[in-house]
Order: C-alpha cells, then structure tokens, then sequence
C-alpha cells in the first residue's frame, strides 16, 4: 500500500504494509531507530512520535494510519546537528542516564511547552506521567523541562 | 599522586559526554542494530516449571515458509553451560526443563511474523516432576531435587559466620526483638529489553553486538558452551539502555551465536519482547529472613542471630554472592560484639534469582534497619539516637569482624541527617496531616561493600592513545549501562591530561579493541578502572611532557605541560600542537597503559574457602542515612512519600551531578521495591508477566528526592572517590516501613506495602481498639 | 498483511463493512492492538474509524449534549461543553491511561470495549447517558445501563456502530466527584473507582445523588439504596456510614492480580467516607464544582 505523510518536514511517499506498526516502519524500513519500542502495549511510553502535533503511541499506530498526516519522530526535533531547546536542557540538567526512555520523554517535554502545560512541577509530571523511566527518577527530567520552559521564554498558558 | 596541575574537571558536574547523541536518539544500542538480509531468532521457552524433556516436536514449525532451522541441544557442539561460578545453566535444555522461562528450541526465521508463527507450532514432550517453590521447603530432604548433581541437595551455597559468643549473648541482653520478614522478587523492567546481533563473518569470526554488562566474560562463556575458539569470538558492548544486573551474564549471546554459526554471512538479530524478558531473565532474590536481636538498657547492640534464606531459582547465576553479600551486610554498619549469620542460597522452580543492584543487601537492609525501630521502641530511645550509639566509625570492626581501615562516613552522615530540616521539621509535619490522612517519619542506615571480595581478582587494564589528530581516545573496557562511568573516565583523563572534553573520545568495551576490565557491577566502574586509567594517563602525559621537552631542547622538562590541544613551553610560550606531536611518535609510544587491582580485607572471617570465593569479605564500603516522610490514606491504605533524604559517604565526588543521578535512580528503585513493585509467580508461573501488571513508579508516584554527599576522601579511591552506583537502593524500603510504623503504629514484614496490605492492617488494628503510637 | 481500512463517511463505513463482514473497528486502537499483539483477537482486516467527522465533536442541542462516539479523551478533557456541563467525566478522564494514551483512545472505545474498568462508563451511568446505534438500516437509541451486557459485552447489532453518546443537560448537579484507586498514580487499571454527582440545597442537605462503583462487579455497580441514604441528610458521619455500608453490600468485585474481593470491597465504602471533605463547603445554590 502506497502512504504519503509529511516525515521531520520533508514529503515522504513509501510502499508499506497497511497493518505494519508505524515503530516497526521508523525503525525498520526507514532506518529511524530513535523512536524505542519497550513493551508494546502502550503501557511506557518509549515509542512516543508526533502526529499533527499531538504525542501518539507509535506501537499503538498502523502505517495506513499515517496517510495525510505531519508525523514527528526524535530525528526531527533538532534542526540538523544543533539540538532543540528541549535537548540542551535534558543535556545541561543530567536528565540523561542509559537514554533509552530519552527519544520518547524529548518530544513529550517540546509537546509540553509547544501547549503551554509545563507551568508547573505537577503539570510537568502529569505531562511526563506516560513515559516511563527506569534510571532517573524523574526528578531532573522535570528539573529540564523547566530549564527548557526558561530558554525558550514560553510562558504557560493556563 | 598528580603535581601542580590545575584541576580543571574533577569535582564539576561537566554534562556527561554521551548525553547529546542520545538526545537526538543517535546513539544505537544493541537492540538499535539490523542489517541486511537480516534473520531474526527467537526461543520457545518451556512455559512449566519443572519437568524431564523427551523430545522436541520442531518438524511442522520447519516447514513453515520463511523458516531456516530449528535448532535444538543437538546443535549444541561445546559444553552447552553456562554460569559465573557453576555452569549448570543449558543454552538449549537437554535433560531437565527447570522453570517456565527455560529454553527448549532455537528457531531462525527471515521476518519477525514467521518467527512468532514457527514459535507457536514448536510442541515438545516431557515427564511432568515435582517442583518445589519455597527455600525453605526446598531444603527439606524429601523435596524435588532441581540438580541432581549438585553435592548438597537443593543448596547453592550455605555460609555462616559467628563471632563473639554468637547467638547465646542474645541471653545477656536487657531487651530482645524477634521478627520474620519476606521479601520480594523485584524485575529490573530496563526500557530495553534482552538484545543483540551477531554475524559469523568472513573472516571466521563470530561478532556479537549485546546489551551486556560483561563482554569479556561472556566470550569465555560462549566459547565454552558452544565449543568455539575464544579467538574468534567477538563482543561489542554499546551503552545498555539499562541493566542494573540483569545484564550481568548470559541472556542471548549464546544463543544468537548458535544461530549465526548455523548461517555464515548473514546477520542474525534476537530482541526479547518485554513478556519474554519477564519470563526469562533473572530477578532480585526474594528472601525469608529470620532476625532476633538484642540490646542492653544503655542502648548498646549486644547480639544478633540472622537466619537468611534466598530463593536462587533453578541457576547459580551469581545466586551464591548474592547470598555471601547480603549475609556480610546482614548486622548492618554497626558495632556489634556477638553475631550468629547463617544463610542459604537455595534452588527452586521459581524464575532465576540473579544480580540487582544491591545484590543481596538491600533484603537484609530491609530487616535490619526495621529490628533497629523495634529495639528503638523498647529501650524508648529515638531511632536516630539508637544508630548514633552504634553507629562504626573508622577503626571498629564491623558484625562480620572486618576492621573499617578505609573511610567510614557513617556517623557524619547521621549528624547531618539529625540537623537537615526533614527531621528537625518531622514532628511538626506529621501534625499537620489532613482528614483521612496519618503522617510518619522513618530512617534507616545503609552500607554497600564495593568489589568481588578477598579471592576473585578485582583489575581493571585502562589504555590511552594520543591520537594522530592530537586527540585522547580511551579505552573504556568497563560497560556504560546507564551510571555515566564512560563519561566519568573521560573526565578523569582529562583532568591529567589537562584537556577540554571535546579533546577525548571514548572506546566503548569490545573484546577486539578494549582490555579485559571486569564486569560493570558490584559498585566498582569507577572505582577500579577509574585508578588504572589515573596510571595509565600519569605515564602518557609524564611521555608527552617529556618527548615535547626534548623536541623543545628544553633544559627541564618540568617547565612544559600540557594545555588543551597543546604542550607548551611556559618560559618561551612556545606551544606544539599535539597533532603535531602525534606525528612524531610512534603507535607504541603514543599509547600507555596501565593496570589497577583493588585492595582487599586482611582478615580472615571465614574458614569456608567456598564463603571466601563467594566474596565474604569486603574492605571498601560506602554508608548512608536515609528519611522518609510517608502519609498514609487511611480510607485507602495508599501510602504517599512526601519526602525523601539520602545523606551519602561515597568518598569525594568526581562529578556530583553524575552522583545525584545514581542516588536518585537507586531511591526511585527502592521506592519501587518498597511500595509498588509487587512480583507474582504462582507455582513457578509470572502472573505480573508486563509492565501492565508489573507496576514500576511513574513521574507522579516519586517524590522530590533530596541527596547531599558526605565528602570524605577515600584514600584508594581515584581523586577519593568510592562506588555509588548500589547504596541508594538499600534505604527506600526500610526507611518507608519505618516511617508507615511511626505513622500507625504497626510493623510490616511483608512486602511491598501495597495500599492494600497496609489498609487491612489498619483495620485490624482498628479491631484491635486503636493505633499504637 | 491485513488491509487496513479508513472510511471518511457512514456510505464508505456500510459499504466496508458489507466487504469485510469480519473486519474488527477500531477508532483509538488503545484496546484492539494490544489484543491483537497478544493474540487474543486475529481479525482478516480491520477498520479505522478516526476519520469519519460524523463521529467527533461536541455539540448542545434540545436539552442534550451530543459527544461523537470517536472524541479523544484529550479532546473531551478540555471541551467547553464538557466542562460546563459534566466536569465528572472530565475528572475521570484525566487519570485515564496517560497523556498519549487520552490522545489517541476514545469515549466510544472505552464503551465498546466494555471492561469492567472502563473509566468513562461510572460517569456516564450517573448522568443517564444515552448511546445512538447506527446501521446502513437507520438509527436507534439506547440507555448506557441496557447496553452494556458484561465484561467486552454490549448490545451492538450486525453492521451496527455507536456513533453518539447523549447526555441530558438536567438534571444539574453541584457536586462532582471521581475518585480513583489505582496501584500507581498513572497508567493504572481502576482496583476500584467511586464517582458521585449531588445536588445540594443551600446549607448543604443533599437534594439528589447519583452514584457509581467501577471494577466493582461485571459492568458498573449503583445502589440506589446508598444514594437513598444520603437524600434529606448533611455529608457526616451517620449518613455516609449507612451509605458505606449499603454500597459495601451492592458491588460484586473479584480477586485478581491487583487486588483480593475483600479489599475492594471495603474500598467501595470507604470512597463513599471520602465525600465528608466536602461537608464543610459553603453551598450557595447549585454552582458546579469545576476541575
């Protein structure tokens, strides 16, 4: 089956199997392994992309799913080499250990900012509460969120 | 010791150096690795927990389109064992199927849908046994034995050490408290999952990539269960997407190296679904400890009589040190004259007990630091005040009888606990608790030995290179699975050789490349390595110093020293490029080495030489003092950790950032084990067999953590450091019991504290005409 | 290789449908792909609800909301409507799965699915709600309450699918309360949820209640004998006690990995005890208790 969706800004046409899991397609087919697969179940959040600027499951997609739509994986939050807002934070605040929860958290935390929810401590955790982490803890995970909440001059908008 | 060089790194939390690739999602672990024409692997597993194998019906499941193989023990050309300390662990199960997550077939397919297709057709055919699923009922004569070979029935290893008057002082003490506590099996749940690729490629040899804390090791054990050439055995080591133990010995390697042997030139990739990981992988011990212990009015520790029973599973698979481990810290970081500590590491049909970081002590920990609350509660003394009277310090023995000759932070890290606002603060805290809410505070003292003990060789070979490009590369052969170690040693090579971060560049562990340096476990990455790599950097730079020196013609060559990028000449200013110093040397003189064995105990604790192998005793230990403040719903039994403090002596601090990071993931994870982490097999099967199940803390169930360090340098250590990667784990869960006790007034012994074990005894106690305070 | 289906419109659904009589729906796949992963369910093809417009929106009209059976947790978490009409379902929704989880499932699905779980379903039984059933055929109507059969069973028709769910805008409640206890604070199955919508007279007698009990039997439990102990009395002690104990008596809940029957059981009280924190609000009329 022929799918066209819009990949990290570029157009992208490829032949896939209509039922094939879109983080079987990123990681496989098109050779994106940032986006994790950690359980399969939708239960930890490793697998987090982007679709039409909303966090989705991509263990939880079907490739057909992804016909007409802007889809964002890890790979296209940086522009290039020089990191996202998001990235230096996570960098700068230690909220890295093993990396692998990392892809998934990133783009949770941009989603985050982009909407206006990362105001406080508690809508930062209620934000980052699917996406599990077995190393840090959380704690400077959320303690990036803000930093990046700082960098990036967005205030909340609740 | 280094000279007047300006220390430029160590000591500052400098972001780890593998952080930006992993934040673009570019850093590849093993389970990132495909390749073309790729053929995955999979196992059945045998799915009962006990059972004599006949035979294996593989024939439909070969037939299916997209099947290469499927192999079975008959393919098995070496030993077809694995194991550390006794190999008695099949690749493929050729006489005894003995638990669920046993692998009976291996079959090789060209997409993922046939493999799971052939998987489900692969039958077999055994002689259902007897199993056995409690330590202590394994250890009864008549019980199922797993291993008919093994020389003490069901037991793994049995150890004990007495000193004093042992258990009989427990006769002279003014108060005694008795109690039984069981422990958990606790799952690492690592996001990835078991992973790796292996190739036989052209030249013969057999490359494995692997999520592994162990390369070197695992070659000698692929190459003896499989009956290959160590030589021709590969192992790349990428940075684990978490381990904390389960990593610690085999779980694909050999399997995938069956597999690629079989098809020569084609990549093979096996990635554990997270069921299979579950299933197959090897957990924290569950436990039944056995405490009484004794006191007298002046607060003293008088006696203490442990029995310890770990449930080891059907492997050895590190089961005895874990054991040994947690027997050695099983009195805790006190003094006390008189001690009876009897343990047993025992088989059953239940899933592998294995390695998880804390090994073993924080199932003592857990009962300890609770007895130390009871007795507490009888001599009516403060909890803090009873650890303070007991507390080692530097130069007492601790309960196994190890004279503390290195860095015993212990009681500053209570004195700083006692006036940190989260005890100061307690009474007026748990006063202040809403409707339906109970407020309690706990502590509990930690300590964590650091190395293999007296007998198994704790080395590590670091290697420098000046690079042709005037860069450093390290050769990192300990595993980054997370800790941040490869970062640490770039640090610490760089702070010698007096150059910036983006001068050095990393290894990561392969056999090809990188020296043996033991595994990345038992808290000593850094530690050991970290003092190789401190040689190994002194002689390169002494070397560059004292080449550029005579390219110089200088007179001294202790007026040139390095400079990022640069040696320098400091009374002409005169500066050579390293590239351009590079050029001029040859391979042999721009690389140096060097080596680093840890020190070990003096004394002899044990006569059991079996004991001594499996690690009793240790001399390096790191101490902490942990704080729980919890609130209890009482209409639900939910306990809330409102507040955590961990007051740690790890020596000095490299980089205290990369510190806070392990003491926070080790509190996360105790908090876990504590509070959510509840582990189900029933008869032997994983009813908690997921992450859907399995109940790991999200970011809205741990609290603000607040770690402050004791800074006392150890003199071993690399710039005074001593290992941090284990001791936070220690203190969640008996801190959080302690807590919950003080806010109800009940002890708990069975864990973890789930709402609703904790609401059945409120209601109880409710029965029983109101809370005890 | 399954074809995966994406009708745009009811005409493209009924003609897809006729196809693929086998085909299993989905709108979120939050259910349906983990069923599938596991092997639980293989259907020949599947069908993709998320593009039919008909099934999305808000809207008020005649008395009644409609809330398009394929709206997203995220998206009825936030609806105005929603939010000014039935902040219960708004409360239970947001401790529903996690953020990515409410991005991508739906209010039809969690209906559909019909677990005994279902986070939305105790909401939707205190407000009365209404399901539309729609085939090639026509339309029909029917209570939340006679829908839902047992655990994944509900009254759906061949060719059938559920495309709104109407809830009546009166009567207005004052007080909304969801209260769930999970093993953790998100991603967690429901051990046992408690929701309540009360209407208080100024002085804070209760006028009317309505209350509901999730993973407390095979589909959501009420007890109208609860609900009748606490009408004419003040959110105390007595009256929450005899409220207490009578849902005690009605919920039906079993053992399993999460939780024993007695546990939940004495939940299905105690979350009743919990309405006492609102006994000391000052009650003016009936203004809605917002998020």
């Amino acid at each position: 089956m022929k799918i066209s969706f819009i990949l990290n800004g570029e157009k992208t046409t490829l032949e896939a199997a209509p039922d094939c899991r879109v983080v079987d397609l990123l990681r496989e087919q098109l050779q994106l392994t940032g986006t994790k697969e950690a359980c399969g179940s939708g239960e930890c959040g490793a697998c987090t992309i982007r679709i039409d600027g909303q966090t989705r499951l991509s263990c939880l997609l079907l490739a057909a799913q992804l016909e007409g739509r802007i889809v964002q994986t890890i790979e296209g939050l940086a522009s290039g080499d020089r990191l996202h807002p998001v990235q230096e934070a996570f960098v700068a605040a230690g909220a890295i250990q093993c990396g692998f929860c990392t892809p998934g958290m990133a783009l949770t935390a941009a989603d985050l900012i982009e909407h206006g929810r990362a105001g406080s401590v508690k809508e930062i955790r209620e934000g980052i509460s699917g996406n599990l982490c077995r190393c840090t803890g959380y704690q400077k995970i959320v303690e990036a969120v803000q930093l990046a909440v700082e960098k990036t001059g967005k205030a909340p908008q609740r | 010791m280094i000279d007047a060089n300006p220390i430029l790194h160590v000591g500052r939390s400098i972001p780890r150096a593998d952080a930006a690739e992993k934040a673009l999602g570019r850093e590849k672990f093993a389970a990132d690795h495909y390749g073309e024409n790729l053929l995955w692997a999979g196992v059945r597993r045998a799915g009962i927990p006990h059972g004599r194998l006949r035979s294996i019906e593989a024939d439909e499941a070969r037939r299916l389109p997209g099947v290469l193989a499927v192999l079975t023990h008959a393919d098995v050309k070496g030993s077809n064992r694995q194991g550390v300390i006794r190999k008695d662990q099949p690749v493929l199960v050729d006489d005894k199927i003995r638990h669920c997550g046993d692998a009976l077939a291996l079959v090789v397919a060209e997409s993922r849908r046939a493999l799971t297709r052939a998987l489900s057709l692969v039958g077999f055919d055994h002689e259902p046994l007897q199993a056995v699923f409690d330590p202590e009922d394994a250890l009864v004569d008549s019980a199922p034995r797993i291993h008919e070979d093994a020389a003490d029935g069901n037991v793994l290893l049995a150890g004990a050490v007495r000193t004093g008057r042992g258990a009989a002082a427990l006769d002279q003490c003014d108060v005694v408290a008795e109690a039984r506590f069981d422990l958990p099996m606790q799952e690492h749940a690592y996001l990835e999952t078991e992973a790796g690729r292996a190739i036989l490629n052209e030249s013969g040899v057999l490359e494995i990539v692997v999520s592994t804390q162990t390369p070197f090791r695992d070659r000698a054990e692929v190459a003896e269960a499989l009956g290959i050439d160590a030589e021709r055995i590969r192992i790349i080591a990428p940075y684990c997407g978490g381990a904390f133990g389960g990593k610690d010995g085999i779980s694909v390697q050999s399997l995938l190296g069956l597999a690629a042997s079989r098809f020569p030139g084609r990549p093979i990739k096996m990635w554990w679904s997270r069921e299979e990981s579950f299933l197959s992988s090897p957990k924290r011990h569950a436990a039944r400890l056995y405490y009484r212990l004794g006191a007298m009015r002046d607060g003293r520790l008088h006696a203490l009589d442990v029995r310890a029973y770990y449930d080891t599973g059907p492997y050895d698979h590190l089961g005895g040190v874990v054991m040994a481990l947690g027997l050695e810290h099983a009195g805790g970081p006190y003094r006390i004259a008189n001690v009876s500590l009897k343990g047993w590491a025992v088989y059953t049909n239940n899933p592998i007990g294995g390695a998880f970081r804390g090994f073993g002590v924080p199932q003592v920990t857990a009962a300890m630091e609770q007895m130390l609350d009871r007795i507490a509660e009888k001599l009516e003394l403060s909890p803090l005040e009873l650890r303070l009277r007991n507390a080692v310090r530097q130069r007492d023995k601790n309960p196994v009888g190890v004279t503390l000759s290195t860095s015993t932070g212990l009681v500053d890290c209570l004195k700083t606990l006692e006036t940190h606002p989260a005890w100061t603060t307690a009474t007026a805290w748990k006063a202040a608790a809403g409707p339906h809410r109970m407020r309690g505070v706990g502590i509990a003292c930690v300590m964590h030995a650091m190395g293999y003990g007296p007998l198994v060789p704790d080395t590590a070979n670091a290697k420098i290179e000046l690079t042709p490009e005037g860069r450093f590369r390290i050769y990192c052969g300990v595993v980054d699975m997370g800790q941040g170690n490869i970062s640490t040693y770039l640090q610490i090579a760089g702070d010698i050789l007096s150059q910036d971060m983006d001068h050095m560049e990393p290894v990561l562990p392969d056999t090809e490349k990188t020296l043996p340096c033991g595994s990345a476990s038992a808290s000593r990455t850094t530690y050991t390595f970290g003092n190789a790599l401190i040689e190994a950097a002194g002689l390169l730079r002494q070397r560059i110093i004292e080449r550029a020196a005579g390219l110089l013609m200088a007179p001294a060559d202790d007026k040139v020293v390095l400079i990022p990028g640069a040696v320098r000449h400091l009374p002409t200013g005169r500066d050579i490029p390293l590239a351009d110093l590079a050029r001029r040397l040859g391979t042999a003189e721009r690389t140096a080495t060097g080596r680093f064995r840890a020190p070990t105990a003096k004394e002899v604790v044990t006569d059991d030489p079996s004991l001594r192998l499996h690690g009793m005793a240790h001399l390096l230990f790191s101490y902490g003092a942990h704080l729980a403040g919890v609130e209890i719903d009482t209409l639900t039994g939910r306990v809330d950790v409102c507040r955590y403090l961990a007051v740690t002596d790890c020596g000095r601090l490299i980089n205290p950032q990369l510190f806070e990071q392990q003491i926070h993931g080790g509190i996360a994870q105790g908090l876990g084990y504590a509070l959510y982490e509840q582990f189900i097999a029933d008869k032997g099967r994983i009813l908690t067999p997921d992450l859907t199940t399995y109940i790991i803390p999200s970011a809205l169930d741990v609290p603000e953590m607040m770690s402050v360090a004791i800074e006392q340098p150890e003199h071993t250590g690399p710039f005074g450091l001593k290992g941090a990667g284990e001791i936070a784990v220690d203190g969640p869960l008996p801190a959080v019991a302690n807590a919950v006790a003080d806010a109800c007034g009940r002890p708990f012994h069975t864990f973890p504290l789930t709402a609703e074990r904790v609401l059945d005894s409120l209601s109880r106690e409710k029965q029983d005409g109101g809370y005890r305070r | 290789m399954r074809p995966v289906h994406l009708p745009r419109t009811f005409d493209q659904l009924w003609d897809t449908m006729k196809k693929s009589p086998d085909a299993a729906l989905f709108a979120g796949g939050t259910d349906l792909l983990v069923l599938m992963r596991i092997g639980r369910i293989d259907p020949p093809a599947l069908i993709c609800l998320e593009r039919i417009d008909a099934l999305k929106g808000v809207s008020s009209d005649d008395g009644r909301v409609s809330i398009g059976a394929a709206s997203t947790h995220t998206e009825l978490m936030s609806d105005p409507i929603v939010l000014q009409h039935f902040p219960v379902l708004a409360k239970s929704l947001r401790s529903l799965g996690s953020p990515h989880i409410r991005n991508m499932g739906t209010i039809g699905g969690n209906i559909m699915t019909a677990s005994p779980a279902g986070d939305t379903l105790p909401s939707l039984y205190v407000l009365d709600a209404v399901l539309e059933l729609r085939g090639r055929e026509g339309v029909r109507e029917v209570p939340i309450q006679s829908f839902i059969k047992g655990p994944g069973a509900t009254a759906i028709g061949p060719g059938e699918i559920l495309t709104r769910i109407f809830v009546p805008e009166k009567p207005r409640y004052g007080l909304h309360h969801y209260e769930k206890v999970g093993l953790r604070k998100a991603l967690a199955c429901a051990v046992l949820s408690f929701t309540a919508v009360l209407d208080l007279a100024d002085g804070g007698r209760v006028r009317a209640a309505r209350m509901a009990w999730g993973s407390a039997g095979p589909t959501v439990v009420t007890c109208p004998g609860a609900e009748a102990a606490l009408v004419g009395e003040r959110l105390t002690g007595g009256a929450l006690a005899a409220a207490a104990e009578r849902a005690r008596a009605a919920v039906t809940p079993i053992t399993d990995v999460r939780a024993s029957t007695a546990y939940r059981k004495t939940l299905a009280g105690n979350l009743v005890l919990r309405l006492a924190d609102y006994a000391d609000r000052h009650w003016e009329g009936n203004d809605v208790d917002g998020i």
